[in-house]
């Protein structure tokens, strides 16, 4: 029923429901409604025993030689492995505190949501989960667990992570590569604003380690489409600069830098195995993790 | 250029609006936190020449806007070549209805198409302008246009000549004295090259003289009567006329009886003679007539002359031989009889009696001569010996180049110098010939001794007119300008003269000046314009159009092109 599948909605509507955690979970229970299946299957999963079917299960799982031997239906057991392990790191600069409307959500709350909602899919296929946040400093570091109490611990270190200064995120995820020693899927969640070459000295330096590593660009909408008064003076809240500019003259070109930016992300990432993907903060929740199947 | 609402120009001021907002606005702008500045500043940096150039020209665009609307509200005046009004204007319309204005070219006369171009012109002013009208008879009009417009329509052929260079003269000091900013003088004229001939006309600088052209091709083969005047019986006249003209039978009447034809070709010194019959006694009218051609108002000249009878003449030895041969010979043919109406002597005795007294052989006897002569009142007196020359003299033709090898300087002994009376002859542009009141005086005895003039076959003739016509003084027939007719001069219930009025014989030539003439006549930029051409230019050095349909039109262009470039540039 799309009226009840919180992962669709509005994030800004979703995220006025609750805290974290309800949000997490409800965007969860209506993602993985949605799939029928995991998203990570492929490499968690080891097949153990069969069972008699019962009306419900996949058919994907019937076991067709079982029933083409004895004409009774049985269904495959798997257990899931717990050898994969999975950081998320997020953005917690001054950057990303920010939204171009009211109604909308921070890039840092949208990001602190998605990870919420990414570790608890990760957690529930019994993937050890960890988290970073950073800023110019790396904040706060949960290692990766699978026990119980991780997803709650995952949010309360999100929770805990007040809004950092400027992004030297570059040095951070070099600090990063240290952290992560075994092998396993690491997920940036960041508006990238911070100088693209050095950042990726260090998500290249993860991939040479055999990380698999994703990267979610998030901007909010308003980051994408210059607009505003006629004549504005705009500051980076991370440094004392400052532009005076005309939005409604300069939209065009700026639209065009930034698509040219974003492609940028996308080669060089692409070039070097990294999956990147470009999120806005009005994306429903669901959109996003979607990206990742 | 001007302004029908120059006060609107104050709102040139609004011109500084763009630029003022654009500096205010720029002062104050709301600050605004955006993380993603380096997009902003690379975006602004790549496109920054692009912005500047649209900001520049945004602003030109606008204030431009700004000031085309505000010229456009003052109402400009823009000087434009066909169309328009033009400033207050000082003008003289010279419609040239001279007698030559009434030949007939191309089956219509020439004044009609110069009525129309009068028209033309005192049509095209306005209540603003001063304007006059100069016909021929030198009346410079002013007055209403109506007035004007009327009494251009009621011209008609003149019998005056109109000297169009006097009469520019005379119509560019009128103008230029007037304190308008435009001022032409338009001259509607055949333009004959015999009325540009008298110098050339003083054109204020900043006078435009507007002429209108002659009409193509060759000018009409006119022949006029140039004079006619009766000496010794017979009637002399003149034909004159256009370059080309063919000889034409003349005509010579008396009353309504034909005395005499002839073939009269037209030139310079070309006249026939036409013999009189003997009238008797007193003043006679006859008149010349050529046969009509495309000018008529020269084709007919009337003359007059006086049969007197003839002169009672005493003379003396002192006369000499020559003069008394000549006598003698007048006596035989009863031009002269026996009396002392005229005196022929060497002192004139007495103070009444009409005397022609010739200077003494004896230079002892001079003397009492000029006491004579003072005591007569008669202003003249011989002076010293006079070097040799050849006489010189217009009304006593016969004389004409006779040489003359000894002489006394007639002197004027009035309190001016300027002596009284006539000179009727020079020699090296001395008198040689006077006439005060009753007394004739001559430089030279009548001797070949002191002048060829005894052996020359005009003596007898001369002498018939010293004693008959000249000493008498009372037969002038003078010549005037007007409408041809004759009136005589009475003094109580003596007929003492007479006036012929005919036309300036410089009338009948018709050839139209060249170009040159014209501007030697009227300046180097007077203008020789056709019918098209005169309707462009008159008025053309003030004309002006309201160029404020043309502005909005230009602002709406301009809008237009602000609105592109404020849309297309973003």
């Amino acid at each position: 029923m799309p009226a009840t599948r919180l992962d669709l909605l509005d994030p800004a509507d979703v995220a006025r429901l609750g805290g974290i955690e309800i949000v997490a979970e409800g965007v969860v229970e209506g993602f993985l409604a949605g799939l029928h299946r995991s998203p990570f299957r492929g490499f968690s999963v080891e097949f153990t025993e069969h069972r008699a079917y019962q009306p419900g299960d996949e058919l994907r799982y019937l076991d067709w030689r079982i029933l083409a031997r004895s004409d009774r239906l049985f269904v495959k057991q798997f257990e899931e492995e717990t050898n994969l392990r999975a950081m998320i790191l997020v953005d917690a600069s001054r950057s990303m505190a920010w939204r171009g409307a009211p109604e909308r959500l921070t890039k840092r709350a949208y990001a602190d949501r998605l990870a919420a909602a990414l570790a608890l899919i990760l957690l529930r296929q019994r993937d050890a989960t960890g988290l970073v946040t950073f800023d110019e400093e790396v904040r706060q570091v949960i290692p990766a667990r699978v026990k119980a109490g991780q997803w709650t611990r995952l949010v309360r270190g999100l929770l805990d992570t007040p809004d950092g200064r400027g992004t030297a995120a570059h040095a951070a995820l070099q600090r990063l590569t240290a952290l992560l020693a075994r092998r396993g899927l690491v997920v940036l969640l960041s508006d990238l604003l911070f100088d693209r070459e050095l950042a990726l000295v260090a998500l290249r330096y993860l991939r040479h380690r055999g990380h698999q590593v994703i990267v979610f660009h998030l901007m909010d909408p308003a980051e994408v489409e210059l607009a505003g008064p006629p004549e504005v003076r705009f500051t980076d809240p991370e440094s004392p600069a400052s532009v005076v500019v005309r939005p409604r003259e300069l939209a065009r070109a700026y639209a065009a830098t930034v698509q040219r930016e974003v492609a940028a992300w996308r080669a060089a990432c692409r070039r070097h195995g990294i999956a990147y993907h470009h999120v806005q903060t009005d994306l429903p929740f669901g959109m996003a993790l979607r990206l990742l199947t | 250029m001007s302004f029908l609402h120059p006060l609107a120009l104050f709102g040139l001021a609004a011109a500084a609006i763009p630029a003022l907002l654009h500096l205010l606005h720029r002062r104050t702008p709301p600050e605004l936190a955006f993380p993603p500045l380096r997009y902003l500043s690379e975006a602004e940096r790549q496109s920054a020449r692009r912005l500047k150039l649209r900001h520049l020209l945004l602003l030109l665009l606008r204030t431009a806007l700004i000031v085309v609307i505000v010229l456009a509200a003052a109402r400009p005046l823009v000087p434009v070549r066909g169309g328009g009004e033009h400033e207050p204007t000082a003008v003289v319309v010279i419609l040239d209805n001279s007698p030559s204005s009434g030949a007939v070219v191309d089956g219509r006369p020439v004044l009609d198409h110069l009525r129309v171009a009068a028209r033309g012109s005192i049509a095209r002013t306005s209540t603003a302008d001063r304007v006059w009208l100069l016909l021929a008879d030198g009346v410079i009009r002013a007055g209403g246009r109506e007035a004007l417009l009327a009494s251009a329509d009621s011209a008609t052929p003149d019998w005056r000549r109109l000297d169009l260079v006097q009469a520019v003269a005379r119509a560019a000091r009128l103008v230029h004295a007037e304190p308008l900013p435009g001022r032409e003088v338009h001259v509607l004229s055949d333009l004959q090259r015999t009325a540009l001939a008298t110098g050339h006309a003083d054109v204020p600088p900043g006078v435009r003289v507007l002429s209108l052209a002659p009409a193509r091709g060759r000018p009409a083969a006119n022949r006029g009567i140039a004079s006619a005047s009766v000496a010794e019986g017979a009637v002399l006249v003149a034909v004159t006329g256009s370059d080309g003209g063919e000889a034409a039978p003349l005509t010579v009447r008396i009353g309504t009886r034909d005395v005499g034809r002839a073939l009269a070709a037209p030139g310079a010194g070309a006249a026939v003679s036409v013999a009189l019959p003997p009238q008797r006694t007193g003043w006679w009218v006859g008149e010349a007539a050529l046969e009509p051609d495309e000018l008529r108002a020269d084709d007919r000249r009337p003359f007059v002359w006086r049969v007197a009878p003839p002169a009672r003449v005493a003379s003396g030895p002192a006369a000499g031989p020559f003069l008394a041969a000549a006598l003698s010979v007048l006596r035989d043919a009863r031009r002269v009889g026996e009396g002392r109406d005229v005196i022929v002597g060497e002192v004139p005795a007495g103070s009444t009696g009409r005397w022609v007294v010739q200077p003494s052989a004896d230079p002892a006897l001079i003397g009492q001569a000029n006491r004579a002569l003072a005591a007569r009142d008669v202003p003249w007196r011989w002076g010293a010996a006079g070097t040799p020359g050849r006489l010189v003299s217009r009304e006593l033709e016969q004389i004409a180049g006779t040489q003359v090898t000894r002489r006394y300087r007639l002197e004027p002994t009035g309190s001016g110098g300027g002596g009284g009376g006539d000179v009727l002859a020079t020699v090296n542009g001395e008198p040689w010939l006077v006439r005060a009141g009753d007394v004739v005086l001559l430089g030279s005895r009548l001797d070949t001794a002191w002048t060829g003039l005894p052996a020359a076959p005009g003596f007898v003739p001369f002498v018939d007119a010293l004693v008959n016509r000249v000493v008498a003084g009372a037969a002038a027939v003078e010549v005037a300008e007007g409408t041809p007719r004759v009136e005589f001069h009475v003094r109580g219930a003596d007929t003492i003269g007479a006036t012929v009025f005919a036309l300036d014989a410089r009338e009948s030539d018709l050839t139209p000046a060249t170009p040159e003439l014209v501007a030697a006549a009227f300046g180097p930029d007077a203008l020789v314009l056709n019918d098209a051409r005169l309707a462009a230019e008159r008025f053309a050095g003030t004309r002006r159009a309201d160029a404020s349909a043309l502005l909005l039109a230009m602002a709406l262009l301009l809008a237009a092109a602000e609105l592109g470039v404020a849309t297309l540039t973003r």
